[in-house]
């Protein structure tokens, strides 16, 4: 059960993890833009080894890393299938009955599959592993504060996402908890048919269910308590301010994206 | 006589990561056919892993659970079975109720293990009438109870699978004195109508002394001592030396002997102190 928990933060002392946290989301968002941006080898080569070199600064294990890609190799596996097969070009390789395989098909997989795998770095070296969830909903709040102004209720959507990712690992205990109970009491998890597994379920739900709403009740009571009352007025206990590091970072992101895109226009190599 | 062991048992959670954490190391222990055992530790004692163990929710990582002398994991396959004879009872049980009556909750386990209609009802009747719940209360929504009566209702939920031996944990923790008494008379009723052998796992000192025939005391991870009642209350030093804490009343007589009374330091219920006292007087 506890591996349900995605790609937790990982505790160090690293330049990607002082940047301030809008930095991270932005960047993280850029990275995975630029991935779509490559069309040639050199691009995406240059991406990947960036990406790296991201992941070697951050201090975060490159086993953990690649532990993130783990939930998604189906995906990669079959989307490149996909490419390698339904991709028709010039330079014919490989033909047997129906299938035929070109060289286009192949690159256009390894593309794809490089694609993936960078949105999920992007995402898991910029974000969950250096940056705590509440610096993130934070930065969240934070970078669609403007939306207020057309009434979004935007602190109120960061406070929920605050709430959710918090009683996560709540969830996980009380799951693992009421699934030893209703063993002891004889429910069989794991053999029977779709049907009985899915009926054994339902002595597992509901008193989830029911823990979560009083649970909910609980927190709604504390928190009125302490006299919340919703954004308004409200402070942040620490206020984050853009330093130099993150300006230097958002620099050398836009030097990355220039030179992919000259890489792209220079044309080496094969090109999507 | 023991009806249930555990030999040499070990626990590790998660083994071969950071987050290693030893749980028992080296842990035997017998529990007494037909006799109520108390298991007493500090939180992070070990003692809810090993109420797992013997139910078989846990595996040991090394050592062997006897249950009549028998692994029971003899056979993984037929675990499910030793679940139904060794009924475990887990800590804050009223969050497992789920069942629109508490009737069909508390018929939910001997469900799953195949009893017969009829036998069912007659086991809701009898568990029904040992923790004191009335016919009223039993055609409620288990979620319409009062804190102590869902309790009760989810303990009855284990007891009426008949269980030979029946292993609570922490079966009084957060109720008023008024629930904690029902729920141990419960307990010592079922023991007497069924001749189960019988452990609870607390903190409570008191509770032990009240209702335990032999206490096991667990400490990091190990058994520090075990015994009969009287043979455990008698080292109430060590017993303080690791934290643990003592009924009132052995607390008082320690501290008249401190005095120079010749106290008897073994006594842990008020009657038993008051007689030797008032003996010390007669001579």
């Amino acid at each position: 059960m506890k591996s349900v928990a995605m790609g937790q933060y990982y505790a160090a002392e690293s330049p990607i993890h002082r940047l301030d946290a809008r930095t991270k989301v932005v960047l993280a968002i850029l990275y995975i833009v630029l991935s779509f941006v490559c069309t040639n080898v050199l691009s995406f080569a240059l991406l990947l080894v960036s990406g790296i070199f991201v992941i070697l600064m951050s201090c975060v294990p490159i086993k953990i890393v690649l532990r993130a890609l783990k939930p998604i190799i189906i995906i990669i596996i079959i989307t490149a299938f996909i490419n390698i097969f339904m991709t028709t070009g010039e330079s014919l390789l490989f033909e047997w009955k129906f299938i035929k395989i070109y060289k286009e098909g192949l690159f256009n997989a390894a593309f794809m599959a490089v694609r993936i795998i960078i949105m999920i770095i992007g995402a898991s070296i910029f974000l969950t592993y250096t940056t705590t969830p509440i610096d993130l909903t934070d930065a969240i709040e934070r970078l669609l504060l403007p939306l207020k102004k057309i009434r979004v209720p935007v602190h109120e959507f960061a406070m929920m996402m605050t709430i959710a990712l918090r009683f996560i690992p709540t969830l996980v205990d009380e799951t693992d908890k009421i699934m030893s109970a209703q063993k002891a009491r004889g429910v069989d998890f794991e053999s029977g048919g779709l049907i009985k597994k899915a009926k054994a379920l339902i002595p597992i739900l509901i008193p989830l269910f029911v823990s979560s709403f009083r649970r909910a009740d609980e927190l709604a009571t504390a928190m009125e308590s302490r006299c919340y009352h919703g954004g308004n007025g409200r402070t942040k206990m620490t206020v984050t301010h853009l330093r130099a590091a993150d300006l230097f970072a958002f620099f050398l992101m836009t030097a990355l994206g220039a030179s992919i895109v000259i890489f792209n226009i220079l044309n080496i190599g094969y090109t999507m | 006589m023991s009806k249930i062991s555990v030999k040499n048992v070990s626990y590790v959670y998660s083994p071969g990561t950071t987050y290693r954490t030893d749980a028992l190391t080296n842990v035997t222990a017998e529990f007494e056919s037909g006799k109520i055992t108390g298991l007493i530790g500090h939180t992070g004692s070990g003692k809810s892993t090993l109420v797992q163990l013997l139910n078989g929710l846990l595996k040991p990582s090394e050592g062997e659970v006897l249950l009549d002398g028998r692994n029971i994991w003899e056979n993984p396959k037929e675990i499910g079975k030793i679940r139904f004879r060794v009924g475990l009872v887990m800590q804050y049980p009223e969050y497992q109720l789920f069942e629109e009556t508490v009737r069909k909750d508390i018929a939910f386990g001997p469900h799953n293990m195949g009893m017969s209609e009829e036998q069912i009802e007659k086991n809701i009747e009898k568990i029904a009438k040992i923790v004191g719940l009335d016919e009223l209360s039993l055609d409620k929504s288990p979620f319409d109870l009062s804190g102590g009566q869902k309790r009760r209702a989810a303990i009855a939920g284990v007891m009426a699978m008949e269980p030979e031996v029946l292993v609570l944990d922490e079966p009084a923790a957060g109720l008023d004195p008024e629930g904690r008494r029902a729920i141990f008379s419960a307990i010592s009723d079922y023991r007497e109508k069924t001749e189960a052998t019988v452990i609870i796992v607390s903190h409570s000192m008191e509770d032990m002394a009240d209702f335990c025939d032999n206490i096991i005391v667990m400490a990091n991870s190990k058994v520090f001592m075990s015994g009969t009642r009287d043979e455990v209350f008698s080292r109430s030093s060590e017993l303080t030396s690791i934290g643990l804490d003592i009924p009132e009343i052995t607390r008082l007589m320690m501290k008249l002997k401190e005095k120079g009374v010749a106290a008897d330091t073994g006594a842990y219920t008020v009657k038993s102190a008051a007689e030797s006292l008032i003996k010390l007087f007669e001579v």
